[in-house]
């Protein structure tokens, strides 16, 4: 089932998502819904998170730069083996 | 070095998950705060909830992942792979091909299993060890 409705992007918006989905070759409407999808699941998954958090403790800041550490040497190609970080 | 598009969770980043692991929580944390969301195989999702209890974990987890469904032909080649891999590992091997194809790093365990997969597709794994 799918929903029809009338949105308004920027210029400059409107080029580069049709220009992304034409890379990509799904239509601009297909690419706009994939965009919003994605940002949704970005949204419950850090809701995911804080409903961790709410039962086991909040992430330390010295958790969380760990995590943003790893994730950053992972897409940069480095393998990585588990350490545990000291919790507060 | 090859950078990576994205993350694969294996069952064991589930497992550690579901076990309160709080580097991957931190990982998955991070993901999506840079607007990766991590793609998750069917097949670890079953294997994970065979053997974890705190379902309400994974859940959390996997409301902030994109799940890879497997179809005929996918199924498969995973099967023909698990062969040559000479595993039963069948979520070990189906993870190892999401990572191939989607070009991710895997957080994973079960380290055998993927690097024998991997490589018999030439792929270079790269992979956090939980």
């Amino acid at each position: 089932m799918v929903t029809k409705r009338s949105v308004s992007l920027a210029d400059e918006v409107a080029r580069e998502v049709e220009a992304a989905a034409l890379e990509d070759g799904v239509s601009f409407s297909a690419w706009l819904s994939g965009a919003a999808e994605r940002q949704l699941r970005v949204r419950q998954g850090l809701r995911g998170v804080a409903a961790f958090e709410s039962e086991a403790g909040a992430l330390t800041a010295e958790e969380i730069a760990a995590g943003e550490a790893l994730v950053a040497r992972l897409l940069s190609g480095v393998s990585g083996m588990a350490s545990r970080v000291r919790r507060r | 070095m090859t950078t990576r598009e994205g993350l694969v969770y294996g069952v064991g980043a589930l497992r550690a998950a579901a076990r309160g692991d709080r580097m991957v929580w931190a990982v998955h944390r991070a993901a999506l705060a840079h607007g990766i969301v991590p793609v998750v195989p069917v097949a670890a999702i079953a294997e994970a909830y065979r053997t974890e209890a705190r379902g309400d974990r994974l859940e959390e987890l996997l409301s902030g992942a994109e799940v890879e469904e497997l179809d005929d032909e996918g199924a498969r080649r995973a099967g023909e792979l698990a062969a040559r891999a000479d595993t039963a590992d069948l979520a070990a091997v189906i993870t190892a091909q999401v990572a191939a194809r989607r070009n991710c790093a895997v957080v994973a365990s079960r380290q055998a299993a993927l690097r024998t997969a991997a490589g018999l597709m030439g792929h270079d794994l790269i992979v956090y060890a939980v």
